[in-house]
């Protein structure tokens, strides 16, 4: 009767344990080849070791299996869900047939990559989140777009702005650093960069009253999480020139100079390449600057990965009244031209759509080509002094103005890609305006929380079309208008190139789809659960090559889906990657 | 560049998205209605100035309606220009708050359409305060000694709308703050002449700053006065309960119960409008 009685006190806490904890599997990978810095500067083709497949941010395979012949045989391989919901804005790698995914609430999971297999997951454990924290707790809702590998080890940043680093055989932790104080507002929401035996990162929340001043690029050693050196992307004392453009602003009155996209790295220089956020507040009028350019708000910034000195810098929007960010990815391009290698760093760095190409050993404009409708930048010299539109620069609070494009751009973080086999630039763009107003937009009684006021998102005149895939024909002297593929819902997610000639990309209306490169025909397309998101990706596998495509909640949907009402966006998030490869006879 | 454009298709986007914004994935709204009986969850900016206060209004128009009140702590802590702030109030009052105290009542209210705003029921000024003894009001300060302001206040606006009117030699330089510990900090050493904030930040500031003695308000002029009307919100689709609220302030504003918690906090201005 006694022994009876315990055998059901044990099956009871059995019960209780299995109903407390996870109920997946907490596996190891056994035998995990590392990830070389070799490796990092040449990545084989049948990985994807980082944000963008390599250190150049070009969103390029040179895998070529899926290509325009075989890419109409795609076959489903395998799907997962993700583990909560979340806007989609995962960047899945794939390293010795291990995929690492990180979705929102830094939680990162490694799969087999042949199977679908999960092997463990790792769930960050946040300090509670207090209700003076939301906009914490709003950015941890994102997924986040990058995590990186080095050697036996997954590095993360977190929304608690600590850099944690896992190993990648079984997802325990390793060693973790508290970079900045989160009590004051500081989160990151972009992923590491690995270069130079240093974890390069880039903090948000830099728009937080307990931030003033203080916005950064920091490099940690990336065995011991010492802290090597920071840049300041507000307040630069080297650079009276960046003191003087904020119109007499001391730097604790300065806000935003968010670097929210991963950067990207030239090994041979050692440097480093980062695209910088809006100022804060975002009128002028507001934040006291005047006339003044507002440096290094939305412009590119070229460091030294040794020690973190600025090499060069180059504006892209100066005087930013609008919130048309310009922080999205530094691509970065050589091309042979009659024996001589040009050295490019390419983008569409900002909301506002415009490409641009610079000399990335100097900084010095190249060219500059318009996409999307845009009112905000009246013209660009020819050495590259960009001239706004004075007519929408704000003289009164409360005066009003249609901008384009719309705060939620134009471009936003869904990354381009180059193709070095067509030597062109595609990108994912959106057509849109808003109205913009600084107003007394107190939500709070007393409290500095808001200062301008954006209408609804509407489509330029006489533009039914919300959607634009721009290919862009690129050398040192122009880019030039190859093809575009308009449509009626926006694009939500970056694209990616490959070898087979192929350009993938996917949409609101929940289709991926590829075009060729050359033509922008559209040669394979599939339906999936929900709106496209994330950053397609694709590797090789036992002789099989795999594309993987991330579905789920999109922001960059539901801000215009009323431009295409014909489209009803999923009432559910549907987070999930799909992993679609070739019949065994193609491959 | 294009430069003429006509509103094509206006887009029902409920909510800004800002820099970063998340936007609200739909699981995260709960589908629920809430079983209340009689009580009510008033939630609070855990970061507002107004907070205490705010609460004893909030208990007295419970008193008033005869419902209990629940104090829910409902968010706080966004970026100076918002991002993130109007995702974050949908799902609050979404899942959780039948009322949300302390907002800034005005034509230039941010709120969606599913907001609803009451009566105001506190009117509260902005102040000019400075240490040196010889200013009696703005107009006395030298034009080359700089001004701070609360950002993206009414009392901001104010200053920047009367500035722009002015030649630029009459204009003082402006630096804004989005803490007023701060801005109080640099009038103290002299960095800015004087600061221009919400009245219940300086009774704050004077509460629990021994130095802040040395600060006084001075009258405003040149500048209009400039006051914050304080409300409440609730949902658009509860018209009985604002209906409600909106007797109960005039009610505790006419028998002088705002005026004694005004006076227990030590907030200038006027109960209701």
């Amino acid at each position: 009767m006694k022994i009876g009685l315990i055998n059901t006190l044990l099956v009871a806490s059995t019960a209780l344990v299995a109903l407390s904890t996870p109920t997946f599997a907490q596996g190891v990978r056994e035998n995990y080849a590392p990830v070389t810095a070799e490796m990092l500067a040449n990545p084989p083709a049948e990985d994807w070791l980082m944000f963008r497949g390599a250190y150049n941010n070009q969103g390029y395979s040179a895998l070529d299996m899926i290509n325009k012949d075989t890419v109409g045989d795609l076959e489903l391989a395998w799907a997962w869900p993700m583990a909560e919901a979340g806007i989609q804005e995962t960047a899945p790698l794939v390293h010795d047939g291990v995929m690492f995914l990180q979705t929102n609430n830094n939680i990162v999971e490694a799969l087999d990559a042949k199977t679908g297999d999960l092997i463990w997951q790792y769930r960050h454990v946040l300090p509670e989140i207090p209700a003076s924290w939301s906009y914490q707790a709003n950015q941890a809702r994102r997924q986040k777009n990058s995590i990186a590998l080095f050697e036996d080890k997954v590095i993360l940043t977190t929304v608690d702005a600590k850099i944690v680093v896992l190993n990648a055989a079984d997802g325990k932790v390793a060693w973790e650093k508290q970079v900045l104080d989160y009590n004051l507002g500081y989160s990151y929401t972009v992923g590491p960069l690995i270069a130079d035996g240093k974890i390069i990162s880039a903090i948000s929340g830099c728009s937080i009253a307990g931030t003033a001043g203080g916005c950064y690029i920091l490099a940690h050693d990336v065995n011991t999480g010492d802290e090597l050196w920071r840049f300041n992307t507000i307040d630069d004392p080297n650079n009276p020139e960046q003191q003087e453009s904020w119109g007499g602003v001391p730097p604790e009155n300065r806000w935003g100079g968010t670097p929210w996209t991963t950067g990207s790295y030239d090994p041979e220089t050692n440097t480093t390449f980062w695209g910088i956020g809006m100022p804060g507040p975002y009128a002028e009028l507001i934040r006291g600057s005047g006339d003044g350019s507002v440096l290094y708000t939305n412009s590119t910034l070229a460091l030294d990965v040794a020690t973190g000195e600025l090499k060069w810098y180059y504006q892209h929007l100066p005087r930013d009244n609008w919130d048309l960010d310009s922080p999205f990815e530094r691509i970065l391009v050589d091309q042979e031209i009659d024996g001589e290698t040009h050295k490019m760093l390419i983008s569409v760095p900002g909301k506002n759509g415009i490409a641009f190409g610079l000399d990335r050993e100097t900084g010095e404009y190249l060219w500059s080509k318009e996409t999307v409708v845009q009112n905000v930048v009246e013209s660009i010299d020819e050495d590259g002094t960009v001239n706004i539109n004075e007519d929408l620069v704000f003289n009164a609070v409360g005066e009003e103005f249609l901008v384009c494009t719309s705060v939620s751009g134009g471009k936003l973080w869904q990354a381009g890609a180059y193709s070095p086999l067509t030597e062109t630039f595609f990108v994912p763009l959106t057509e849109a305006c808003n109205t913009v107003a600084p107003t007394q937009t107190e939500f709070t009684a007393g409290n500095a929380v808001g200062s301008v006021k954006f209408g609804p998102r509407v489509l330029p005149e006489g533009i039914t079309d919300a959607g634009l895939i721009q290919a862009l024909d690129i050398n040192p002297e122009q880019a030039e208008s190859k093809w575009q593929y308009r449509y009626r819902p926006s694009p939500t997610s970056s694209v990616l190139a490959t070898a087979g000639g192929l350009v993938f990309g996917g949409d609101a209306a929940r289709e991926i789809k590829a075009w060729d490169q050359e033509t922008g025909e559209v040669l394979w397309s599939q339906r999936l659960n929900a709106p496209v998101g994330g950053y397609p990706m694709t590797y090789a596998l036992d002789g099989e090559q795999y594309l993987v495509i991330p579905t789920g909640y999109s922001n960059s949907a539901s801000s215009i889906s009323s431009a295409f009402p014909e489209i009803p966006l999923p009432t559910g998030s549907g987070n999930s990657i799909f992993v679609f490869k070739l019949p065994k006879a193609d491959s | 560049m294009f430069r003429f454009f006509g509103v094509g298709l206006a887009l029902l986007a409920s909510s800004a998205a800002f820099a970063q914004t998340s936007g609200i994935p739909p699981e995260e709204m709960n589908n629920t209605r809430r079983l209340a009986g009689d009580s009510i969850n008033v939630c609070f900016d855990m970061t507002s100035l107004g907070r205490p206060f705010d609460e004893d209004v909030a208990k007295a128009i419970g008193d008033a309606l005869f419902l209990q009140v629940n104090v829910v702590e409902g968010f706080g802590g966004f970026p100076v220009n918002g991002d993130g702030f109007m995702d974050e109030l949908t799902l609050a009052m979404n899942n959780t708050c039948d009322m949300f105290m302390g907002v800034s009542v005005s034509a230039n209210s941010p709120f969606s359409e599913a907001f609803a705003l009451t009566r105001p029921y506190a009117t509260i000024p902005f102040v000019l305060a400075v240490t040196d003894p010889e200013w009696q009001s703005l107009a006395e300060i030298p034009k080359d000694r700089k001004l701070g302001t609360a950002m993206s206040s009414l009392g901001e606006m104010n200053y920047i709308t009367w500035s722009q009117q002015q030649p630029e030699a009459e204009r003082w330089v402006r630096f804004p703050y989005a803490d007023y510990n701060k801005m109080a900090t640099r009038v103290l050493d002299g960095t800015i002449a004087g600061m221009i904030l919400w009245q219940p930040a300086m009774a704050q500031l004077q509460a629990e700053r021994p130095e802040a003695a040395a600060l006084r308000v001075i009258a405003n002029d040149p500048l209009p006065p400039a006051s914050v009307r304080v409300g409440a919100l609730v949902s658009s689709r509860n018209a009985f309960l604002r209906s409600q609220v909106d007797q109960a302030i005039d009610a505790l504003a006419a028998d002088g119960t705002i005026d004694a918690l005004m006076e227990k906090h030590r907030y200038q201005g006027n109960a209701g409008e």
